[in-house]
């Protein structure tokens, strides 16, 4: 039968496996590699992956690794923009949810820019803003507005019923607590989850943005050191971004669970 | 002065008329069952009372005042209890203490005084809780209470404001038999508290209008039974009062003996639920 539930022994067990077998099949295929080539930097063991840490950490001229102006550079951009962008569509999903009228206002032009795929509106951001931080910010910002404002707007008009709304008002709440007291509250959970989800297509953006047209960034430097190669060090960044969006998500569904119990798992 | 009066209220969406010519007078004290047909208009009364939904012509006044957007003058309570899910049982009752007594920049700026009015709050909320018997629920959320319970606490969030008048829109009607006669007593004794007012002299606290289409339920947690229907007269259009009379009132203690108002019940039947090939005939 489908669905059988599984101890939490037994699931840490399976998870190790699964770890293990991905690590053990990527040093298989290391090995054969260098059986072939032992110069190869394709796909290099594991413990050659110690060189990729070492280049990422030697002060260049400026005095700054790589590792350090990357990871500042990247995680600047993703973190202001996403404040920028999250905190917009807070304010425009809500009202949104709230008045009729701005509803009727933003849903065509919202609905229609969310539809373009972000990185095809780079040559935008590109000329309205550069290509310094403003435009990385740009693109993140926008990236996870229209798609957030929407949920957020969906979330406010449908997760409190006019019901709930009318009640408030019999018990004395004015509009602006109405919108904070209850609509806001009773979102809060569902925009956390929003959020969480939307992190994992900024990210997609603001790599594709460094890649394209950054001088800086772990993007930027995915793209220099692949062309040349040195796979240890691309390796060592893709891992700093699997764990880094584990350890973002993972924070972010801790903070909602402490943050709104009532909302279950 | 009547805690409610309802002076010629006529409602119509597009050519239906659904309301004509509505005259009412609740007094304080008063509890006030309202049955009737599908689509006899009561939903839409009712949001006029509340003041969500005001009607085309006439005037609604709660305590005098007239009723002109929804305020804290009346208080509702829904078949689908709507509580807060975000709140426990004891700040969903003190919500209303909350958006009445303090403001947002209040509880922003005054943090300190703030939080003493929020613990006086919360304990006139858990005292509500404990006269409605949920005193071991307190910091519940609802999606962790039944639907009994859930009711209760819905009652106790409106009634906690005193209302000038409470209205329950089908309040029992999610619930099981067993639940229902529960809370059909807690009505009884809250009549009990209106009794004992008027006898010291005082304003009875209670003034409750309660729709439902169960007979003996309106007859039994009611001192008075207002029947609304569209089928009164041949081609007339819109739904009027067609009978107002009072009904016998029970003690929470007494047996619940629906068979001593059947006469009335019997009555109550021919005249509101009459359908429209009746009065024709």
């Amino acid at each position: 039968m489908i669905r059988q539930p599984v101890s939490t022994g037994t699931r840490w067990i399976l998870s190790a496996i699964a770890i293990g077998a991905m690590f053990m099949a990527y040093e298989a295929i290391s090995f054969r590699q260098t059986q072939k080539n032992p110069k190869q930097t394709v796909v290099p063991g594991v413990t050659s992956i110690t060189t990729g840490w070492q280049k990422l950490t030697t002060p260049n001229k400026r005095g700054e690794t790589w590792l350090v102006e990357d990871v500042k550079a990247t995680y600047g951009r993703l973190f202001l923009g996403l404040g920028l962008g999250i905190g917009l569509s807070i304010v425009v999903g809500v009202a949104m949810g709230a008045y009729p009228w701005i509803e009727a206002l933003l849903v065509p032009p919202i609905a229609f820019f969310a539809k373009i795929p972000p990185t095809a509106m780079l040559a935008v951001y590109f000329v309205l803003f550069g290509t310094k931080l403003e435009m990385f910010v740009a693109m993140v910002g926008f990236s996870v507005f229209f798609t957030l404002a929407q949920s957020i707007y969906q979330a406010a008009k449908k997760d409190v019923s006019d019901d709930g709304v009318h009640k408030a008002y019999s018990l004395g709440a004015s509009s602006g607590e109405v919108i904070y007291e209850v609509l806001w509250k009773q979102i809060l959970p569902r925009v956390i989850e929003s959020i969480r989800l939307q992190i994992g297509p900024a990210m997609v953006f603001l790599i594709a943005a460094e890649y394209v047209v950054g001088d800086v960034g772990i993007g930027y430097r995915i793209r220099i050191q692949s062309r040349i190669l040195n796979m240890d060090v691309v390796y060592i960044y893709l891992i700093l971004l699997g764990a880094s969006g584990l350890a973002m998500e993972w924070a972010l569904t801790r903070f909602r669970r402490w943050l709104c119990p009532w909302f279950g798992e | 002065m009547d805690a409610l009066d309802i002076r010629h209220v006529s409602h119509w969406f597009g050519d239906h008329q659904v309301l004509h010519d509505i005259n009412l007078q609740i007094a304080a004290g008063q509890i006030v069952a309202i049955v009737g047909p599908s689509g006899c208009g009561k939903s839409t009364l009712f949001r006029a009372i509340l003041g969500t939904h005001p009607t085309k012509a006439g005037e609604i006044y709660a305590d005098g005042e007239r009723i002109i957007g929804p305020s804290r003058r009346v208080g509702i309570v829904y078949q689908h209890y709507t509580l807060y899910e975000f709140l426990t049982a004891k700040q969903n009752v003190a919500f209303g203490l909350k958006m009445d007594q303090t403001s947002l920049p209040f509880r922003c700026f005054k943090f300190f005084q703030w939080q003493a009015k929020r613990r006086e709050h919360e304990r006139l909320s858990a005292a509500f809780l404990d006269k409605v018997g949920l005193h071991a629920s307190v910091e519940k959320y609802p999606i962790e209470m039944s639907g009994g319970m859930r009711q209760r606490v819905a009652i106790a969030q409106a009634m906690i404001m005193k209302p000038k008048v409470l209205l329950l829109d089908e309040p029992f009607g999610a619930l099981d038999e067993a639940t229902r006669s529960d809370l059909q007593k807690m009505l009884l004794h809250f009549y009990q508290e209106n009794l004992a007012a008027k006898r010291n002299g005082e304003i009875p606290p209670y003034t409750i209008i309660i729709v439902t289409h169960e007979l003996n339920e309106a007859i039994y947690v009611s001192d008075r039974v207002i029947g609304l229907s569209q089928y009164h007269q041949k081609d007339f259009k819109g739904s009027t009062i067609v009978y107002d009379a009072p009904s016998p009132v029970f003690h929470p203690d007494d047996i619940r003996d629906f068979d001593r108002f059947i006469h009335q019940r019997d009555e109550l039947r021919k005249v509101v639920f009459a359908s429209d090939d009746d009065v024709n005939e």
